[in-house]
């Protein structure tokens, strides 16, 4: 997994590439500690560049997805390819976040 | 077990595979240490010759190849004990021959099976150790042994007979050698000879884990008791002979007085061969195959002392697919805890004499312990509830989810027949329990031979697939949420009708994110492919379905892996 962080007006976006998978989680934990450390309102995670992500990568997602609630911030995932879309649809997380669909 | 973990050197010239190799022994427990070629790899042994208990050798290589680097290893005192496991990509017979003959312990042909590395390299280890408590036996022994001139032993467990040859071997000049040797012909005349157990028989106590408890308990029938090993020492003027000669049928040693490349794979059945080349200067067997004379030349001279023993072999037969005694006693006993879970053969058979239908599964961990589960829920003689659990990660974590996980489906009994409810009643209960990010995903459904229905509910499963008898595949639908996530989830009931002949396969999704040879992963597609081509060979068990791709998959596996039939009568 590679990734970088692009602020904006709406908030920072944590944009993902390459997979997402059990061995990352290191190297996730870090990412979401620096993005939830820029104590915006919303957090965005662009996966469009994400080819791959197996059933762990749903595992970070949920720790965003409570650690942000703690801290009380949104949070949005973007343009998930076709793959990683069917996965999230899978375990019905668009009941957990807001997903927006490229 | 050892109070240091076991300590492998890894030479491959490889990083990939260095690094394979690496991180399967290091999630087996072991240290391991690392070396690009054979040059690097001397210059370690040569600084540490007391630091490693087994090496993994590469064959090809630059600078300096796998088979100098184990030339000069076993020319070597310091080093020439050390089981020595060679890799090949290329599996050639002469490649296998001259690598045995110059003393290797082991052939694993690449790609690595992730099984076959980790018992052979735990085989390797053990024999290391036990040969260095029979060395460590015999400094401790009297040299009183060296007066012996003529005399008669007979002996009748293994323990005897190790006890034996530690004794016998220090009426030699080569004794640090030859009590493998000895150990490793006594413990022939008792298995082969005395207790009847053959190559093949072996071959599956060693598979099953039940060699020993078979031994002992062969020696404790009649024939057992009955039955002696008879050794006689006789010194003579330019050496020392031995004769032992056990009360079996004989067996056909001629099969056995070599290694052959065939069985450089196999896991057992070269002790003969090997105690014939560790310092015994001849070993004949009679022709029924039940007395063997041994004779060791004495004399600092003679070519065979001055040659380097190859380090042995002398317990093979230990391997399994336990986890290897470097894991933690801990660790192995959780394993053996967790595959209790499982139903056991008794329950899938009272099953199939009570409804007919037919359960198989594949349960396989990438490592030692694993975060799958599957469960069946007996309702009644029509219906039965199946489920499949998968934890969020792999290793520890996540199987000590599934003990917890294996508590509450018994609590969610009173709900059985209603799979929507039993997945909310097991969410509701694990909501809290799990830690931040952990999840679990399920599958429970009801075979209901009454109705010709499978009723399930999923909580982000592969769906569930059903091959009817035309070899038409039904795709079930997986989606829900993960357990444990939310305290408020709910699940819907779905339904795949049933008919006679057909068959259920429900999997993990560690199945379809496995990997082939070919670098490309099954997917939800090939799943679905390989339960189609399963009809033309009408193979109806996880076996038949799996068998081609198993075949090829890579291991170490990625994720746990489960599968779960359930033919219809």
């Amino acid at each position: 997994m590679k990734y970088r962080i692009i602020d904006s007006d709406a908030g920072p976006t944590l944009v993902l590439s390459d997979q997402l998978l059990f061995d990352h989680r290191d190297i996730f934990d870090t990412a979401i500690d620096k993005l939830l450390a820029r104590k915006q309102p919303f957090v965005a995670v662009d996966m469009a560049g994400l080819t791959y992500m197996d059933s762990a990568g749903l595992g970070m997602l949920l720790t965003l997805r409570d650690r942000a609630e703690h801290a009380g911030i949104g949070v949005s995932l973007l343009r998930p390819s076709k793959d990683v879309a069917e996965l999230l649809d899978l375990a019905c997380f668009g009941s957990l976040f807001t997903i927006e669909r490229g | 077990m050892s109070a240091a973990p076991a300590r492998a050197l890894v030479v491959d010239d490889e990083r990939m595979n260095r690094e394979v190799i690496v991180a399967n022994l290091r999630a087996a427990g072991f240290e391991t240490v690392t070396a690009e070629d054979g040059v690097q790899a001397w210059g370690i042994l040569n600084a540490h010759p007391n630091s490693f208990d087994v090496i993994l050798l590469d064959r090809r290589m630059p600078r300096m190849n796998g088979m100098e680097l184990l030339t000069r290893l076993k020319a070597d005192e310091r080093l020439n004990h050390i089981p020595v496991i060679m890799q090949t990509a290329y599996a050639e017979t002469e490649d296998i021959s001259e690598g045995i003959t110059a003393g290797a312990y082991y052939y694993l042909a690449k790609p690595l099976d992730r099984r076959l590395l980790l018992s052979v390299t735990e085989a390797a280890i053990a024999d290391h150790q036990r040969r260095l408590r029979l060395q460590d036996d015999l400094d401790k022994r009297t040299t009183a042994m060296r007066l012996l001139d003529r005399g008669r032993f007979r002996f009748r467990t293994l323990d005897e007979g190790h006890t034996l040859a530690v004794a016998l071997a220090r009426a030699c000049p080569q004794a640090r050698h030859l009590v493998a040797g000895l150990s490793e012909l006594f413990t022939n005349a008792v298995e082969h000879g005395n207790l009847g157990i053959d190559f093949d028989e072996k071959a599956e106590l060693v598979a099953a884990k039940r060699w020993r408890q078979e031994i002992e308990a062969r020696l404790d029938t009649p024939r057992g008791r009955g039955r002696w090993v008879d050794v006689q020492v006789d010194r003579q003027a330019d050496g020392v002979r031995f004769v032992i000669r056990d009360q079996g049928d004989g067996f056909n040693w001629r099969a056995f007085d070599r290694i052959s490349p065939e069985r450089a794979f196999a896991p057992h059945g070269r002790g003969i061969a090997l105690a014939r080349r560790l310092a015994f200067t001849s070993v004949e067997f009679n022709d029924a195959g039940n007395e063997v004379t041994c004779w060791v030349a004495s004399g600092g001279n003679d070519a065979q002392a001055e040659t380097p023993p190859s380090v042995t072999c002398t317990e093979a037969a230990v391997i399994s697919e336990a986890p290897p005694e470097t894991v933690s006693e801990e660790i192995q006993l959780a394993r053996t805890m967790q595959m209790e879970l499982l139903p056991s053969a008794q329950s899938l058979a009272e099953i199939e004499r009570r409804l007919g239908v037919r359960l198989s599964a594949h349960f396989e961990t990438s490592s030692t312990l694993g975060g799958d589960l599957w469960g069946l829920q007996p309702i009644d003689d029509g219906r039965l509830g199946l489920w499949l659990a998968d934890f969020s990660g792999h290793g520890l974590t996540a199987a000590l989810n599934t003990f917890r996980l294996h508590s509450l489906v018994a609590n969610c009994t009173p709900v059985a027949d209603m799979p929507a409810a039993f997945l909310a009643e097991v969410n509701r209960r694990l909501v809290g329990l799990l830690p931040l990010g952990q999840y679990a995903t399920m599958l429970y459904g009801v075979v209901d031979l009454v109705a010709g229905s499978f009723r399930y509910a999923a909580a982000a499963m592969p769906p569930p697939l059903l091959r009817r008898p035309d070899g038409q595949v039904v795709r079930g639908d997986g989606a829900g949420l993960p357990l444990g996530v939310s305290a408020h989830a709910v699940y819907a009931e779905r339904n795949i009708p049933l008919c006679p002949g057909a068959l259920l396969f429900m999997a993990s999704d560690g199945l379809a994110d496995s990997m082939a040879l070919d670098g490309n992963r099954l997917g939800a597609a090939g799943v679905e492919s390989l339960l189609e081509a399963s009809a033309r060979n009408l193979g109806k068990d996880t076996d038949a379905v799996l068998a081609p791709f198993l075949a090829q998959i890579q291991r170490p596996l990625r994720d746990d892996l489960t599968a779960l039939c359930c033919a219809c009568p």
